[in-house]
């Protein structure tokens, strides 16, 4: 989604989100994201305004006062973590960890493809179609992608082929390279 | 691949929460050439500009980099050299689209002019700033409360502040962004 995003240009406006929006986005958080319930409070501070950064393509960012990017969403579909967010928080998605092999490509963007996500060096969480992942790779702690599961796990290791997991948002592509917003 | 399908079953990750004793967030630290994770710089095309980066800024991590990798080393060497030849042949995999190497705009310096406005009035046009990483929009602000002036930001990399201004802006400058140095800042005359 974010391979061809140049933020100076697919910016369109910025503004702060009504309390009301706010409160429905913090809602979605902990529907979508249980374990971050402990830490809401430190990721969304209550009293502190949200920014919506829209954007082209039906995009908008979430980020917090001072600027930081931390949630992004697709029209008014699922809240994705930005990786800056994820990575200080790892626990708040089901884990997919790919193969050595598969990181140079998730790297360059591409989707995550079944055999790389189930050959002996990866392993997975089971998960049910579309659900919003976090794309960690064999022997690093990190995580290189946030992605959307096309294929339940089952699905995954039966069909063994094909697109498993749609890479959203990777390391160095036009989100991650975005600065903070004023 | 019965029994890739059997290592993936046994082996599923189970989500279970915050990790007990991990106080978070988590800081980590990131490569300043490339942006990512220490651990993916080996991912990046310029790689040696990571190294040298990492060598300067995080002399600790460095040093453990070198130890693993002299441990693992061989063991990647062999790896290498049993496909080099083929990935000559064949394209390098994982690596066709892979991250264009940022193009790093290198200070350029910064060039001022001024131009006349009407017969006594002069304006000041200052050009560069933008490759110092300077938001140019808080720069215009700056210059237009510091001059009690008007200033605005006139093109994609060009400030124009009214009132000739180029002997202050020598001193301003450096002292408002240190990464200005005032050797940097060329006084280019009368107009474009």
């Amino acid at each position: 989604m974010f391979k061809k995003f140049i933020p100076k240009e697919m910016v369109t406006n910025i503004n702060n989100a009504k309390s009301s929006v706010q409160k429905g986005i913090r809602h979605q958080v902990l529907d979508q994201m249980p374990f971050a319930e402990d830490y809401i409070d430190q990721i969304l501070p209550k009293k502190e305004a949200l920014k919506i950064v829209k954007c082209q393509d039906h995009i908008e960012i979430l980020a917090a006062q001072n600027g930081e990017l931390l949630f992004f969403r697709h029209r008014d579909g699922d809240l994705y973590p930005t990786l800056k967010l994820l990575h200080k928080y790892p626990f708040i998605l089901p884990h997919m960890q790919v193969d050595k092999g598969a990181i140079g490509f998730v790297l360059s963007g591409a989707n995550i493809m079944c055999p790389g996500l189930t050959s002996p060096g990866a392993r997975m969480t089971r998960v049910d179609k579309d659900t919003v992942v976090a794309i960690m790779a064999e022997g690093k702690d990190t995580a290189i992608a946030i992605g959307l599961t096309k294929l339940s796990t089952d699905d995954i290791i039966s069909k063994n082929k094909g697109v498993g997991v749609e890479n959203i948002h990777f390391l160095n592509d036009g989100l991650w390279q975005m600065k903070a917003v004023k | 691949m019965a029994t890739a399908d059997g290592g993936a079953e046994r082996a599923f990750l189970v989500n279970e929460g915050p990790k007990k004793g991990v106080s978070y967030p988590i800081k980590l630290a990131y490569c300043g050439e490339c942006t990512m994770p220490i651990e993916y710089c080996e991912y990046y095309v310029n790689y040696e500009k990571c190294k040298e980066w990492l060598q300067k800024n995080l002399p600790r991590e460095f040093e453990k980099l070198s130890v693993t990798k002299e441990g693992e080393g061989d063991v990647e060497k062999k790896d290498d050299g049993g496909s080099g030849e083929e990935k000559k042949k064949r394209q390098t995999r994982g690596g066709k689209g892979l991250m264009k190497a940022k193009k790093k705009v290198e200070p350029q310096g910064i060039r001022m002019w001024t131009a006349s406005r009407g017969k006594k009035k002069k304006v000041t046009i200052v050009v560069g700033l933008a490759s110092y990483e300077i938001d140019l929009k808080d720069a215009s602000k700056f210059f237009a409360s510091k001059f009690s002036c008007g200033s605005s930001v006139s093109g994609d990399d060009e400030i124009v502040i009214q009132g000739d201004v180029k002997d202050d802006l020598f001193d301003y400058l450096p002292e408002k962004w240190s990464q200005i140095e005032e050797d940097d800042i060329e006084d280019m005359g009368e107009k474009k």
